[in-house]
C-alpha cells in the first residue's frame, strides 16, 4: 500500500551507538511526517507467544510526591524554561543543531536574557548538547488585555526548513527555517504567525497567516508540501462547535511569506449551515442535516495529524476531553475537495461555497470513517502507526503469512485536579487496518495506586500521545504524557498486550505552579508537576515538558526499555 | 582553612544574602524563583482578602508577582482551573513558601494560599477562599 523506505535504524544497534550516530539520524528522520512522506518499516522482534507471560520486571511504585521517580530511563539534561509553563515541545534538527521550540501557556515571567518580564510565548533552546541546554531566545506572546492574560500564550509550534518546502528557489525559502506558531489562545483577536528562525537566537517576524480568531490550537504543517492544517475558529466564520470552538483552516504555506487559503473543514454538524436546533445524530437518524458523534454540535478538533502524500490520510480527534469522535479523512480529497476539477481529490459536485460554508456533502467527500468515543472521553491525540507486526499472528492465520496491523493511538485529556468530577482519562490502541471500521484492541492505563496520583494534586490522567516519528521507536514503544504521573512509555511490540516499560515523574521545584481544588467545601493546593507533552528528537532523546512551570527534562531509555527497541540478538 | 572551602563558603553566604527566598541550598536555583521580584511581606499578605482584593490592590500591597500563570487551554477545563494565578515567594520561621493567588474573570482574588515548599505528606495546603466559593465546590 505504501512506498516504504527502510530506515537505517531498523538494522538495529544499541541506543548508545544510535546516539553516537546522530548525524545519520538527522538525514533519515526528516523524511517522515511532517517533514516528508515516508513511513518507517517495522520488524517483529517478539517471540510468537507475544508479550503475555514474559518474565518482565515489575513496574516499581513511585517515590513520595516530592521526589523524582524514574524507571528504565535516565535524566540526560534539563532547562527550567524561565519557569514558564510549557504546552508543546518540538525538537528540530536545524543543519546539525538540535533546537527545542517550546510553546508556552499564558502568563508572564522574567526573561533573564533581556531583564524584562515577558508575556509567555515561544521559548527557543539549543539542546545540541543535552547536558548543557542553552536558552537562546524567547519570542513573547500576546500582551495582556485589560490586565488579563486569559487570551494570551503561544502554545503551539511547528517548524519547517525552507529547503524542504516546495519551490524553495522560486520562493526564496532556500536556506531558511520557519516557525509556525499560535499567537494567543482564546480571545477576541487570536492568530497564527510565521517567524523566520534561520538564526534561532534572533528570530524575525514574517507574517500573520490569519488573525481575528477567537480560538487557536494545535496545528500541523507538512514541510514537503507546505500544506498547513491550522486549528482555529472565530465567531465571524459561523462554524458551530460544542466546548472548544475550533475547526480546521487549511492553508498552503509553501511560501511562508505568502499564505494561500484553501478551505475550512470540520465534522458533519459543525458547518455554518447545520441546523443545530433540529439536527439528529447521524448514527441513529442519518440525514443531510445530522451531526456526527454524541453532542450537537460536535466538539471542536484538537490537533490534526497528517501522514502526508504517501499514506494520503489525516487523522482528526474531536472533543478533547469529552464527547469524542475520531475521524479519518482522505488527504487529497480534503485539500482539493472544494475544486470541481484538477488534481486527484477534486470533487465534481463541490458546492459553490465549499471552502468556507460547506454543505454536508462537501464535508463527507474526504471522510473515510469516524468512530464515536464513550461520551466521558474526548479525542485529544490520534497518532497512527502503520504495519505493526502481530507476534501471535506470524503463522497459521489467514494464508499463513505473517500478519501486521495498522494502529491508531488515541488519548483523552484529563482536565480535573485531584480526579474529582471526572471519569478516568486514558489512551487506547485502535486497529485501523480496516480503516472504515476502526476498533479498539487495548487500553493504555496508569492506575491511581500505587502513587496516590489522585491525592497528590494537579491533574492525573492521559494528555497527549507523542507525535514525532523516530524510526527505532516506531512500532516498538509509545509515549503518553500523563500529567502528575509523568512520562509513561509502553512496549507495543505486541500491541494486543501493551506493557508498561518506563516512566519518569519529575519532582516539584520552587518553580512548580501549585494546583488547587475545592472538594466538599475545602480548598487545598498542591505542589505537583504535570507532564504536558513528551516528544522525541532525531537522536532518540525524550523530552518531558512540564505544564506547571518546572521546565523541560531530557531523558534517554535504559535497561528493558532500551531492549525493547533492539533486535532480539542484542 | 582550605582556600577552596573558604571561597565556596563565601560564595554560598553571598548567594543566600543576595536572594533570601531563593533555593540557596538545592543546587541550581530556578531562574524565576531566584528573582527578587515577588517576595512578600507577611503583614501585607494578611491584607489580601479573598472575594474583595482586586489585581491592582494586590499589586499595590505585594508588588509585582515573580510569575503569572494562566492555564488557558481550549476553554474546556474544570471550573476554576483557568483562573489567572499570581505567584509570590516568601520565607518564615518554618522555611520557604510560595504565595498563590487566583483571580476570577472580574480580576478579584478568590483564592489565596500560602504553601510551604515542603508540605509533609503531600496532602496539600488549605487555601483561603472567597466566602461563596465553597458553594461552587464539587461535593463527594
Amino acid at each position: 500500500m505504501f512506498s516504504l523506505h527502510l530506515p537505517p535504524f531498523t538494522q538495529g544497534v544499541g541506543l548508545s551507538v544510535v546516539l553516537a550516530l546522530g548525524l545519520v539520524a538527522q538525514s533519515s528522520a526528516q523524511v517522515y511526517p511532517p517533514y516528508g512522506p515516508d513511513i518507517p518499516v517495522i520488524t517483529n522482534t517478539e517471540p510468537q507467544s507475544g508479550a503475555l507471560n514474559q518474565d518482565r520486571e515489575k513496574e516499581p511504585a513511585p517515590n513520595p510526591w516530592n521526589e523524582e521517580s524514574i524507571w528504565n530511563m535516565r535524566v540526560e539534561g534539563y532547562n527550567d524554561n524561565q519557569a514558564r509553563p510549557i504546552y508543546q515541545p518540538l525538537i528540530v534538527n536545524q543543519n546539525g543543531r538540535e533546537i527545542l521550540y517550546a510553546g508556552n501557556l499564558a502568563g508572564t515571567a522574567l526573561n533573564p536574557l533581556t531583564g524584562v518580564q515577558e508575556s509567555n510565548g515561544t521559548s527557543i533552546i539549543d539542546v545540541t548538547d543535552v547536558k548543557k541546554p542553552k536558552f537562546l531566545y524567547h519570542i513573547p506572546g500576546p500582551a495582556p488585555i485589560a490586565g488579563s492574560y486569559a487570551a494570551a500564550g503561544a502554545q503551539m509550534a511547528r517548524v519547517c526548513g525552507g529547503n524542504t518546502l516546495p519551490n524553495a528557489a522560486a520562493n526564496g525559502t532556500a536556506g531558511h527555517w520557519y516557525l509556525l506558531r499560535a499567537f494567543g489562545n482564546a480571545g477576541p483577536d487570536e492568530s497564527h504567525q510565521i517567524w523566520d528562525v534561520t538564526d534561532p537566537a534572533a528570530p524575525k517576524f514574517v507574517v500573520t497567516v490569519i488573525s481575528g480568531l477567537s480560538n487557536t490550537h494545535k496545528s500541523w504543517w507538512e514541510c514537503d508540501t507546505g500544506i498547513a492544517y491550522l486549528v482555529a475558529g472565530s465567531k465571524s466564520d459561523h462554524w458551530q462547535q460544542s466546548g472548544s470552538t475550533q475547526h480546521l483552516y487549511i492553508y498552503d504555506l509553501s511560501n511562508p511569506a505568502k499564505p494561500v487559503y484553501i478551505r475550512q473543514f470540520g465534522l458533519v454538524g459543525q458547518q455554518p449551515s447545520a441546523p443545530v436546533a433540529t439536527a439528529q445524530p447521524c448514527a441513529t437518524a442519518p440525514s443531510d442535516t445530522c451531526y456526527e458523534g454524541t453532542t450537537n454540535p460536535p466538539g471542536g478538533v484538537h490537533g490534526p495529524i497528517s501522514m502526508g502524500t504517501t499514506v494520503n490520510r489525516v487523522y482528526l480527534p474531536y472533543g478533547v476531553s469529552s464527547e469524542g469522535v475520531i475521524q479519518t479523512v482522505n488527504r487529497a480529497n480534503l485539500i482539493y475537495g472544494c475544486l470541481r476539477s484538477g488534481p486527484a481529490g477534486a470533487n465534481p459536485n463541490a458546492s459553490k461555497d465549499c471552502a468556507g460554508n460547506p454543505t454536508q456533502a462537501d464535508l463527507l467527500w474526504p471522510q473515510v470513517s469516524w468512530i464515536t468515543m464513550n461520551p466521558e472521553n474526548g479525542g485529544h491525540s490520534s497518532m497512527p502507526i502503520f504495519n505493526v507486526p502481530i507476534p501471535e499472528e506470524q503463522t497459521n492465520y489467514l494464508n499463513g503469512a505473517p500478519q501486521s496491523k495498522s494502529l491508531l493511538f488515541v488519548s483523552s485529556e484529563a482536565t480535573a485536579n485531584n480526579c474529582y468530577g471526572q471519569a478516568p482519562h486514558e489512551a487506547w490502541i485502535l486497529d485501523i487496518t480496516s480503516e472504515t471500521t476502526p476498533w479498539p484492541i487495548a487500553t493504555l492505563n496508569v492506575p491511581q495506586f500505587p502513587g496516590d496520583f489522585c491525592g497528590k494534586g494537579a491533574r492525573f490522567g492521559a494528555h497527549a500521545v507523542t507525535e514525532a516519528i523516530y524510526p527505532p521507536y516506531y512500532g516498538k514503544i509509545i509515549s503518553v504524557s500523563w500529567f502528575n504521573a509523568g512520562v509513561r512509555i509502553w512496549d507495543i511490540r505486541d500491541p494486543k498486550n501493551p506493557k508498561p516499560i518506563a516512566y519518569y515523574i519529575q519532582a516539584p521545584t520552587a518553580n512548580t505552579e501549585s494546583s488547587c481544588s475545592t472538594i466538599n467545601g475545602v480548598t487545598n493546593c498542591f505542589n505537583a508537576t504535570m507532564n504536558d507533552y513528551v516528544e522525541y528528537d532525531d537522536r532518540g532523546y525524550i523530552y518531558a515538558a512540564d505544564r506547571a512551570g518546572t521546565g523541560v527534562t531530557i531523558l534517554s531509555l535504559t535497561r528493558e526499555a532500551l531492549n525493547a527497541i533492539l533486535p532480539p540478538s542484542e | 582553612m582550605n582556600i577552596k572551602w573558604f571561597v565556596f563558603g563565601t560564595a554560598f553566604v553571598l548567594c543566600c544574602f543576595a536572594a533570601p527566598v531563593a533555593y540557596c541550598g538545592d543546587g541550581a536555583a530556578p531562574s524565576g524563583a531566584a528573582s527578587a521580584a515577588g517576595m512578600v511581606s507577611e503583614r501585607k499578605l494578611a491584607q489580601v482578602m479573598p472575594g474583595k482584593s482586586t489585581k491592582s490592590q494586590v499589586q499595590s500591597l505585594l508588588g509585582t508577582p515573580w510569575r503569572i500563570v494562566q492555564f488557558n487551554d481550549c476553554g474546556k477545563a474544570m471550573p476554576g482551573q483557568e483562573d489567572e494565578t499570581w505567584d509570590y515567594r516568601g520565607k518564615d520561621s518554618h522555611g520557604t513558601y510560595r504565595v498563590h493567588i487566583e483571580f476570577d474573570d472580574a480580576g478579584v482574588a478568590h483564592l489565596v494560599a500560602k504553601i510551604p515548599d515542603n508540605v509533609r505528606g503531600g496532602k496539600g495546603t488549605t487555601a483561603k477562599m472567597a466566602p461563596l466559593e465553597s458553594m461552587k465546590s464539587m461535593q463527594m
